[in-house]
Order: C-alpha cells, then structure tokens, then sequence
C-alpha cells in the first residue's frame, strides 16, 4: 500500500496527519473554552467551570472526530479519474477525470512541516469544488503523486480541458 | 497591420471618465460657496483637459489586429500591455451599444475566454460597422478558416447562411414582464405587511393603515409589475436568435443594444427555466452556459438565449443547442418527502420560537399572539410535496438532465462531455434515510447552480456516479477519435500541433 503505483488501490492518508488535525482541533477548543470562560464570567462571575466543560467536550468531540476522519479519508488514483472519499458528518466522494486536471500543487503548512507532511492540490475548471486537496501525505510521497497526477493529465490529453 | 480603436470613442470616454467624477463637482460646488467658484471652474478645467489628454493618448496607442492564431491587443498609455488570446480559446464574443453610443456610431466589443474572473478583451470602443465587422471575422477565424478574406464568396456560403430560430413576439415580452415577477418578493410583501402595519398604525394613529394595506399591496404589485414590464420591454425588446453555422448569434435591448455570438462547441450546459407564473402559462426561458464571463448576460457565464417563449418553443430551441430528446424523470423516493416535511416543520417551529421570543423581549404590540406562526405547519406537507414533486434527474444518450425548485424550476441540461468532477454527497441525516446527492459539476455557471440529482437512493446515486463516469470517459474517447480522424482528413485545418502551440502561448501569457 506504501508505492503510489499500485492501480485500484486504496490508499490512506499517512497516519501523523491526525496529529496535525488533532492539534488544530484542540486549539479550536482552546478558543470556544476561552469564549465560554467569557460568557460565564459576564453572566455570573465563574470563567473555570464553563470552560473547562467546554474544553473536555470540544476536545473529545474533536478528537472522535479526527479519527473517525482519518478513517474514512482515502483515494484511489485510477486509470481514467483520481477519486476520493471523505467527511464525517458529510460524506463525500469525489471523481476528479485525469482530462479535466489543470494544474497540482503540492502545498506545507506551517504544522504540516513540522511533521514532515505535504498536501497535494489538484485544480480543474470546474465552477464548484474546483479544487481537491488530499492532505497528510509524506513529502516525498506527495511529491510523487503530484508527478503521476500531471502525467495522468498530459497522458489524458487535456487539451479541451473546459 | 494593426487597426485602431474609432476617433469618436474619444469625446465618449472623455465624457465617461468625467461623469464618475461629477459628484465630486456636485459636492465641490455646495460646500465651496460663491467666492470659490472661479477656483473650482478653473480645477474643473484641468481636470477635463488632463482627462483628454489621457484619453486622446489611450485611443491612439491602442492597437488590435487579428494575426493567423491569435488576436493581438497592445493597449496602455504609460504601462503598456500585450495579450494575445488565441482564436480556439474564445468562448464568446459581444458587442453593446446604448443609446448614447448609438448616436455616436460606435460600440464596445468584447471577447470572453475561459480563463480569469473578467473579460479578456474590451475594444471601447470600435466603429459600429467594424465591430459587426470584426465580430464575424472573429467567427469565422474561430471555425478555422484561416486567412479567409472579410469578402471573399468561396468558403461555403450555404455552411455560412444565417438561420432565425427565435424573434421575440410582443405578447411573449410583456408576458416576459408578468413571469419575470419575483414572486417570492411579492409573497414576502404580502406576509410581511399585516405582520408590520399594526404597530406602525399603533404608533401613528392618524388612519387605520389595516384598512389601507390592501390597497397599498395592490398598489405595490401594480407599481412591481410596470417595473417589471418596463425591464423586459428595455433589456429584451426585439430579441432575434438565429444560428450561423456553428454559432448562435442574438440581438436584443432597446435603449443599450446587445448582440454577440455563442459558439455551440462551447456550450457547457442548457438551462431551462420556468417559474410558478411561467408554468401556469405555459412559457419557459432557455439559458446557455459557457465557460466566459459574461457582464452582458444576467449573470457570470451564463446567456439567456431565450428570454421567454411557449414551452413547446424553448424546448425546441434548447434540443436545437443539445439533443437530449424528451428525458424521462426520476424522482428521489418517497422517503425524502418526509425528509424535507420534517426540516420544513423544524423551520416552522424555529420561526415561531423567535417570534415569540422577540414579542416577548421587545414587548411588541401585536394584533395575534405570535404562536399563531403555528398555522403555517399546515402549509408544510404541501410545500414538502411540492418540492418533491419538482425534483428530479434523467440520464440521456448523450445528456445528464437534473431539475428542481417549485419556485422557480430549472432544468439544466449537461453533456457528458462536459463534466467537469462528480461528487456523491450524503450527510448525517440523508444516510440515516439512505439517501445520497449527486453533483455533476461543470465550468460554466456559478457554484450554487452545480446540477445535482438531489436526495436520490444511496445505492442509485453509486450506480449514477458510475455510469456518469464511464459515460464522460466514453464521450471523451468518441471525441478523441473524431478529432482524429477530422484531423487526417483535413490536415489544412488546425493542425493539433498548431492548437498545442497556441495553448502553451497563451499559457504563459497569463
């Protein structure tokens, strides 16, 4: 499961992107507990109670969340189309045909760097959802596929790619 | 060689650039008082004559010029600008004249591509005959004959025939205004107003404005309607739609005149539309979508192509763009009925929650409790019926044909070949009813307007996917095949070569 070669295949986000979720998610928390500390102090003078309850339920919410979204995340780079599926409360899949790709990039967050991870964004000319981006990949391996996407797209012929 | 933009475009743009500032005189003039005046007039002087100075010097260091591939704009006075856009590349091309711009003889030209937000090249402005001029050389560059002088009779005169399709009756333009009613503002109005008016009159009691409402809404659908009215008459008055070998051209609009081309190969989707009023008529209007931006249209990327016509009518015209036949609908299942009975009743019940709590905080004087919102729940198995009943999708020989809304329905009929990506969308609530959406995205139009087969089973909407894909692949692949084959037939005609070079250059032009 590790080569992107294998066609058909599912293949699943490398598992430090949870990591990344995880923090962005608990930092989220962080803030809704500070609002809640807020609101608590302004109505009746207790800011710990509020926002330590909402901390714990954010960050457990959050963090059932992120793996059950780092389960259901995976692609398949097929023969005609790139499709993906994902979301947890929206589910999601997606067939991105290899004609109709303009351009990848790949793109490193600040977090994703420090984890060693990339995203892989892949634009078409489509008017809605015009962008896919597969994140929580290993940089090499995102490097890769930006390289197999683009030459899925040239071998595609996407001449007429609106 | 190069040709340049009309003499007369000078004073218009002089006059153009003027009127934005002329608040700025407007203001300038009240604040400044009596002794100020010759000081403004005179800085009123300077700024028409650097206005002119600029303008002369925009005119005349603009240059166009239709070279073998591509159409070349050098504009700029102080920072200069190349672009070359390459004919296969255009989508559409426009030209508009008001009535100003009538008076004057000229027009503004404009030359949409798929790329970008905006329009890629304006000519403001051209000589009204060269712009028509140019317009139809422009097309005819397009469909590849290359070098084919403006006169010259040899190049298939019977391929070149203009072929009217559709001219607007005056009937089906004031019915246009009647239609084009926004009927959910009128309802508004009507809900609303009983809703206000009490506490107004409550707080002005100088007559019983509860006795004059009725009067006053009628009044005000009369005052909407001339409005309305007046709108179709000036945007649409003399609407001509007719076909020139592969293109369909238009003309409309009484004080500004539009007309342009909108190549078929383009076309990204047909829509039809027909509103509540619309289809108790029997009238529906055709949308054409490209990929360019369209500032003339009613909207980005999108042409009305036919404002309005008989049902019978507009669907000939549309099968005329594409031959999606008649679709057969399908309908989501039942159980998505109940789906939207319940989300309309949620919404019911929130209303009136607010309501009353607003009541309750504000301490409003109201002539009923606010819990009569209530009623409405009766209203909510008829509205969910309704929507149910509109929505729908067809897969075609060719055509993926989704339709939905009771307020105002849209058809939109999309090529497999024009389909962008597909999407299967299912939240929490459609799974727990095994329900599933699908998108079929495509480069024209906007966004929110995605065709969508809309709450359909979980298990059909896989197959769809499915099939839509393999069916995108296989129009890609029939495509492919007549492209090359037309290709060897013909190689004097754009050579892929040609197009590759043409697509790398303007590339890297953007």
């Amino acid at each position: 499961m590790t080569a992107d070669t294998a066609d058909e295949s599912r293949q699943t986000l490398d598992g430090d992107v949870r990591i990344g979720w995880l923090v962005r998610a608990l930092v989220g928390s962080l803030l809704l507990a500070g609002i809640a500390g807020a609101v608590g102090y302004a109505a009746d003078r207790v800011i710990l109670l509020p926002a330590a309850v909402t901390f714990v339920v954010a960050a457990v919410l959050a963090t059932g969340h992120t793996l059950a979204r780092y389960r259901v995340w995976w692609y398949i780079v097929g023969t005609d189309s790139l499709r993906l599926s994902r979301g947890v409360v929206t589910h999601v899949q997606t067939v991105v045909p290899y004609v109709r790709v303009q351009h990848v990039d790949v793109s490193r967050g600040p977090l994703e760097r420090a984890l060693g991870l990339s995203s892989v964004v892949v634009y078409t000319a489509g008017s809605r959802g015009a962008d896919v981006t597969i994140p929580g990949l290993p940089t090499d391996r995102a490097d890769r596929l930006q390289q197999r996407l683009e030459q899925l797209a040239i071998a595609a012929e996407g001449e007429d790619a609106v | 060689m190069p040709s340049k933009l009309a003499p007369l475009s000078v004073p218009y743009r002089v006059a153009v650039s003027l009127s934005r500032f002329a608040w700025l005189l407007v203001v300038g003039t009240v604040s400044a008082g009596r002794g100020r005046l010759p000081l403004l007039a005179g800085l009123f002087g300077l700024a028409l004559l650097a206005t002119l100075a600029y303008q002369v010097a925009y005119v005349r260091r603009f240059e166009y010029e239709l070279t073998d591939d591509t159409v070349d704009v050098e504009s700029g006075v102080l920072s200069r600008r190349s672009r070359e856009v390459p004919y296969h590349r255009i989508q559409n091309v426009d030209v508009s004249r008001n009535v100003v711009q009538r008076g004057l003889g000229i027009a503004e030209l404009a030359i949409e591509t798929a790329g970008g937000g905006q329009t890629e090249v304006t000519l403001r402005y051209l000589d009204a005959d060269t712009a028509s001029e140019l317009r139809t050389s422009l097309s005819r560059r397009k469909r590849g004959e290359r070098g084919a002088d403006d006169r010259s009779e040899e190049s298939g005169t019977a391929e070149r025939s203009r072929e009217s399709l559709f001219s607007i009756t005056t009937r089906e333009l004031l019915v246009l205004g009647v239609v084009g009613l926004d009927l959910r503002l009128l309802s508004f109005i009507a809900v609303a107003l009983p809703v206000v008016l009490p506490s107004v009159s409550g707080a002005t009691p100088l007559f019983d404005l509860f006795r004059v409402a009725p009067l006053l809404l009628a009044g005000l659908a009369g005052v909407a309607l001339a409005v309305s009215m007046g709108q179709a008459v000036v945007s649409y008055y003399g609407f001509r739609l007719s076909r020139v070998s592969d293109e369909l051209s238009y003309r409309r609009g009484l004080g500004r005149e539009y007309s342009g081309t909108i190549p078929l190969d383009k076309v990204q989707s047909v829509v039809l539309t027909e509103n509540v009023l619309a289809r108790r008529l029997g009238y529906a209007s055709v949308s054409i979508e490209t990929a360019g931006y369209a500032p003339s249209g009613d909207a980005g990327g999108s042409q009305s192509a036919v404002p309005l016509a008989d049902r019978e009518n507009a669907y000939r015209l549309a099968r005329e763009v594409e031959s999606f036949g008649t679709p057969s609908f399908e309908r989501p299942p039942k159980r998505a009925r109940t789906r939207y009975a319940i989300r309309y009743g949620l919404g019911v019940l929130f209303l009136t929650g607010v309501a009353t709590a607003v009541v309750r905080v504000a301490d409003l004087a109201v002539p009923v409790p606010a819990a009569t919102l209530l009623a409405a729940l009766v209203l909510v198995p008829v509205a969910a019926h309704l929507r149910w009943k509109n929505l729908g999708y067809a897969v075609g020989d060719d055509h993926f044909v989704a339709r939905a809304g009771f307020w105002s329905r849209r058809t939109q009929v999309v090529p497999f070949y024009r389909i962008q990506t597909l999407a299967q969308q299912a939240t929490v609530f459609q799974r727990r009813r095994d329900l599933a959406t699908i998108a079929a995205d495509t480069a024209g139009g906007h966004g929110w307007t995605t065709p969508r087969a809309v709450d359909i089973d979980a298990e059909t909407a896989t197959t769809l996917r499915e099939t839509l894909d393999t069916r995108l692949q296989r129009a890609l692949r029939d495509r492919r095949g007549d492209r090359n084959g037309r290709d060897e037939r013909d190689d004097s005609k754009a050579g892929t070569s040609r197009d590759e070079q043409a697509t790398r250059d303007e590339r890297a032009g953007g």
